[in-house]
Parts: C-alpha cells; sequence; structure tokens
C-alpha cells in the first residue's frame, strides 16, 4: 500500500454553467493514518475536492488515484470506492435519509448488500460506539442538531471507511457537541481511518491536524505541519486566511526586542485579539 | 402532518401490538362503520375512544380537538342539508316533512325533517369512522404503516416515494417556518400587499431551498452507495397482546351483533 491513500493528479473541474473552474490543475495527495485539514476560503474548491475523492464527480482533466490505484469509473468500483472514502456532509439535514436513527445508519450496509444477521450486528456495536443507543428508535427528525450530525457521522463510520471526509464538521455546533465530536473524531483516528476536514476554525486546526492544505481558487497553495503553514502569514494574509492565536502571539515575541516598551507590546497584543 | 401527532404515534401505550394488528383492527372497526345503523356507528366512536385515550393513553385534548376537527366539517355542511326551499306554489308536497318555514318572495324556505335525519345519519357516520382513522393515526407511526403496504405488496416506488416525503416534510415544514420568522421580524406581513408580496417571496424561497436540498439528497444517497433501491434495516419488534385480541374480536363480534338487533 502506497503511503499516500488519495492522489490528485492535475485534476480539473468546472461546474456546468461556470467559466471559474472549481478544482483547477490540482494536484493533491492524502497522506495515510493522518488526521488532515483543508482550509480556504469560501468557494475555494474545498467541498468539490470531496465531491471528487468519492467519485460523485468525475474529473474533466487528470486524474484520481486511491490506494496508489486509478479511480474506475464504473459501478462496481465506485460502490468499493464509496465504501471506503466516507463523506459526511455539511448539513446532517441533507444526509439522513431513513425515518429512524438505526434504520439511517444501516442504509449504507443495506447498500452493500450485507445479510441482515451481518447487519443486525454492526448496526448496535456503531450505535453503541457512538453512544446512540438510547436514540436507536427515535426519528430522525426529532433529534438535536449535534444528535444529527453523529448520526450522520454514524452512518457513515458503519461502513469502516479507511478515508473519512468531513465537511465542516464543527458548523452550527455549540462548545459540548464541538468536545463530543473531537472525541469521537479522536477515536476513529485511532482505530485507524485516515481523516481529511474541511473547516475554518483554524485554532481546530492548529490543535488537530497532522498535515494541512491550503486552497486557494482551486489549486493547492501551501501544505505541510501546522507549524509549516502557520507560520506563512504573509502567504496566508493574501489570501485572506487568519493565523491561530498561537503563532500570532508566538510571531509577536519574535519581534520583542530590548526596547519594546510594555505599553507597545500591550497594543500589540489587543490588536492581535481584536 | 404536524409533529405532535408523529410523536404521539411514536410514544404511546399500544406503540408494541404489531402494526397489522392495528391497522387490521381499524380496517374492520371501519367496515363495520359503513354498513351499520346509527347506533351502533356511535357506540364504534365511544369504543375506539376508549382504546385511543384509555388504552393508547393519548391526552383527551388532543383527541377531543382532532374529533372537533371533523365535527367542524360536519357543522358546516348542516345548512345545506336541514334547509331547502320550494317555490310557494309547490308548498303542498313538502306539508309532511317541514318543521317550519317562512315565505320569501315566491320561495318558500323550510327546516326539513329529513335533513335532520340526514344530518344525525352523517354526524354518526363521520364520528365513527373518523375514530378508526384516529386509532391508526395516533397509535401506529407512519414508516410502520409503509412497512405493511410492503408486506402485503404495495408497489415498492410508491412506499420508497411516501417515505421520502414524510422523511421530507418536516424539512420543508421547518425551512417555512423559519422564513416565515425571518420575515415576521421584519415586519414582512404588516399590511395586506405586503403579506401577498412576503408570502410569493417565501413561496419561491421554499422552491428553490427544496431544489437544493434535492440536489444534495441526491449526492448524499450516491456516497453512501445508493443502488436503486432505498433498504434500510430495524430492529423493531412487536407484540401481539393475547387480551387486546380477545377484546378487538369480541367487541367487533358484538357490533356485528349488535347491527342486526338495532
Amino acid at each position: 500500500m502506497s503511503q499516500w491513500l488519495v492522489e490528485f493528479q492535475d485534476v480539473y473541474y468546472t461546474y456546468p454553467g461556470t467559466n471559474q473552474p472549481a478544482i483547477a490543475n490540482l494536484t493533491l495527495r492524502i497522506p495515510q493514518g493522518k488526521r488532515c485539514a483543508v482550509i480556504g476560503q469560501n468557494g475555494c474548491g474545498k467541498t468539490t475536492l470531496f465531491l471528487l475523492a468519492n467519485g460523485l464527480y468525475k474529473p474533466q482533466q487528470g486524474g484520481i488515484c486511491y490506494g496508489g490505484k486509478r479511480i474506475n469509473y464504473n459501478r462496481n468500483s465506485l460502490i468499493e470506492l464509496r465504501q471506503q472514502v466516507g463523506l459526511v456532509f455539511q448539513n446532517p439535514e441533507q444526509q439522513l435519509i431513513a425515518s429512524t436513527v438505526e434504520e439511517d445508519i444501516s442504509y449504507g450496509l443495506c447498500n452493500l448488500g450485507l445479510s441482515g444477521k451481518a447487519i443486525s450486528k454492526r448496526v448496535p456495536q456503531v450505535l453503541d460506539q457512538f453512544e446512540l443507543t438510547s436514540f436507536a428508535k427515535k426519528p430522525v427528525h426529532q433529534l438535536s442538531l449535534g444528535q444529527k450530525k453523529l448520526v450522520s457521522l454514524a452512518g457513515v463510520m458503519v461502513l469502516q471507511p479507511s478515508l473519512l471526509l468531513l465537511d465542516e464538521p464543527t458548523a452550527y455546533l455549540d462548545p459540548l457537541h464541538t468536545r463530543q465530536l473531537a472525541q469521537t473524531l479522536a477515536t476513529i483516528h485511532t482505530e485507524g481511518t485516515t481523516i481529511l476536514m474541511a473547516t475554518h476554525d483554524l485554532e481546530w486546526v492548529d490543535r488537530w491536524a497532522d498535515w494541512v492544505f491550503v486552497l486557494n481558487r482551486g489549486k493547492l497553495l501551501l501544505e505541510g505541519t501546522p507549524k509549516d503553514v502557520f507560520t506563512q502569514g504573509d502567504l496566508l494574509n493574501k489570501v485572506k486566511l487568519s493565523i491561530p492565536l498561537r503563532f500570532q502571539l508566538s510571531s509577536l515575541l519574535d519581534e520583542v526586542n530590548q526596547s519594546t516598551t510594555i505599553e507597545q507590546l500591550k497594543t500589540k497584543i489587543l490588536q492581535i485579539l481584536d | 402532518m404536524h409533529l405532535w401527532l408523529d410523536n404521539l404515534s411514536y410514544n404511546n401505550r399500544l406503540r408494541q401490538l404489531p402494526p397489522e394488528h392495528k391497522l387490521g383492527f381499524a380496517l374492520v372497526g371501519l367496515t363495520i362503520a359503513l354498513i351499520s345503523h346509527p347506533p351502533v356507528q356511535i357506540a364504534i366512536a365511544l369504543w375506539m375512544s376508549v382504546w385511543i385515550v384509555g388504552y393508547a393513553r393519548i391526552p383527551f385534548n388532543i383527541y377531543g380537538g382532532m374529533l372537533s376537527l371533523a365535527i367542524g366539517f360536519w357543522v358546516t355542511s348542516i345548512p345545506a342539508l336541514l334547509i331547502s326551499g320550494v317555490a310557494v306554489s309547490a308548498r303542498a308536497s313538502i306539508q309532511a316533512d317541514a318543521l317550519s318555514g317562512l315565505t320569501i318572495g315566491s320561495y318558500y324556505l323550510y327546516l326539513s325533517y329529513q335533513g335532520f335525519v340526514q344530518a344525525g345519519l352523517i354526524f354518526a357516520r363521520t364520528l365513527a369512522t373518523v375514530s378508526c382513522l384516529y386509532f391508526v393515526l395516533f397509535t401506529t407511526p407512519f414508516t410502520e404503516l409503509l412497512q405493511v403496504l410492503r408486506r402485503i405488496g404495495c408497489p415498492v416506488v410508491l412506499t420508497e416515494l411516501l417515505l421520502l416525503m414524510y422523511r421530507f416534510i418536516f424539512l420543508l415544514l421547518s425551512t417555512a417556518r423559519e422564513l416565515w420568522i425571518a420575515q415576521q421580524s421584519r415586519n414582512g406581513y404588516r399590511t395586506r400587499q405586503r403579506w401577498i408580496y412576503s408570502l410569493s417571496l417565501l413561496i419561491r424561497q421554499l422552491f428553490q431551498k427544496t431544489m437544493k436540498h434535492y440536489q444534495q439528497f441526491v449526492l448524499s444517497t450516491a456516497a453512501r452507495g445508493f443502488n436503486g433501491q432505498f433498504r434500510v434495516w430495524s430492529s423493531q419488534s412487536y407484540q401481539a397482546s393475547q387480551r387486546y385480541t380477545l377484546e378487538a374480536s369480541l367487541g367487533c363480534l358484538v357490533l356485528v351483533i349488535g347491527n342486526f338487533l338495532f
């Protein structure tokens, strides 16, 4: 198995009716077993990248490899790919389709054609793993948004994908649910799943990610560890991305010398906090 | 369908009974109601109320409210049933039917005895049939009704469509509510003109959002390996109750016999 789980090779994709490409000659490699984050402004191509990785969209130019093998867009290969590459959408309302929690979680397994016995074994395990057992028979529309997010994640993880794509997972979540999500993702990662997350929450990226991709207008602008990326302040500012507080303070402290007064330091800190 | 009705159907005391039993019971009750005399129909309505309020523990005010809705429709039809009119020259022909009346120009308007009888018959039948329908609505979640339909051979495409409609009706309602609140917060419905304009905006937005939801839905089902048939697994198990089965069977038998006696 290659050290890269998914490789985008010079991929180009434009939505019908638009001139601006959503993904423009993108070459990007997702390292296996890592917690990766994709950051960038709205419309930079994050969601399109996910839809391409899941095989929902086919590149108009270039190609995508999964596990070292070029994706084949025939029916059987796509079924296999979508089991291996789990995609959790930003809005769970658009992902949850069955009427009760356990039915929704079983949906992907039924699509794979597993036996009732196998499904009846796997669904309770996942319900337990995600602490959803008490909600198993509850109608989906009666859940809170945080619970819906968890169910949508469980519905994907039940397929045991090797790559989990998360589109803005912390959107709409309160701090409590965000913490719960972080714990759940930590467990998923420990069990060997590679995670790629699109987010605007740079503080989260700084704390959580092993590897960061910065996209701009469908192209890869920068990649590396959070430290590699967030120390490129000038480049990030050019594409209107901010820097996590830790790196801003660190950069400020680098500027401090003997002639810096307390008042100057205080002003600069307040500027950062603004 | 309202959310509270859905909540009650998931959280009532008869939830564990097999949906086939509940549907069968309601259908038998409905059939008897359609062929029986008014006293039996009233008995059916009362008996179903015992099942709904007494056994399923549906709050009486909710059940009463739903019944009053049906009675409301009945009330609106009363004037047409009770009041009849004939030309003054034909007054002699309705002498036996007219309870009282008044002459307006060349017409004679009167309260009809037959109209009263007809209204009573419709009332009894409405009450009986509606209570049978409410029994199903209050005690059986919609998705379980669909499962029964599937088991008895209803086309899959129809049950899947109904299931998706059921799932997304709540989404549509909440989106409409959010839009309506957003408009209200900016005085969108202040005058009649603004009311019409805001309503048209709301409908347009709902349509656009529905289309967007549909596109997202297609993507999300494909991402989860949709292969042309909507299949899910459920661990829901049911427990048939001997007591309820016996009571329902005996009750239906009594109603049928009662129909011959009246």
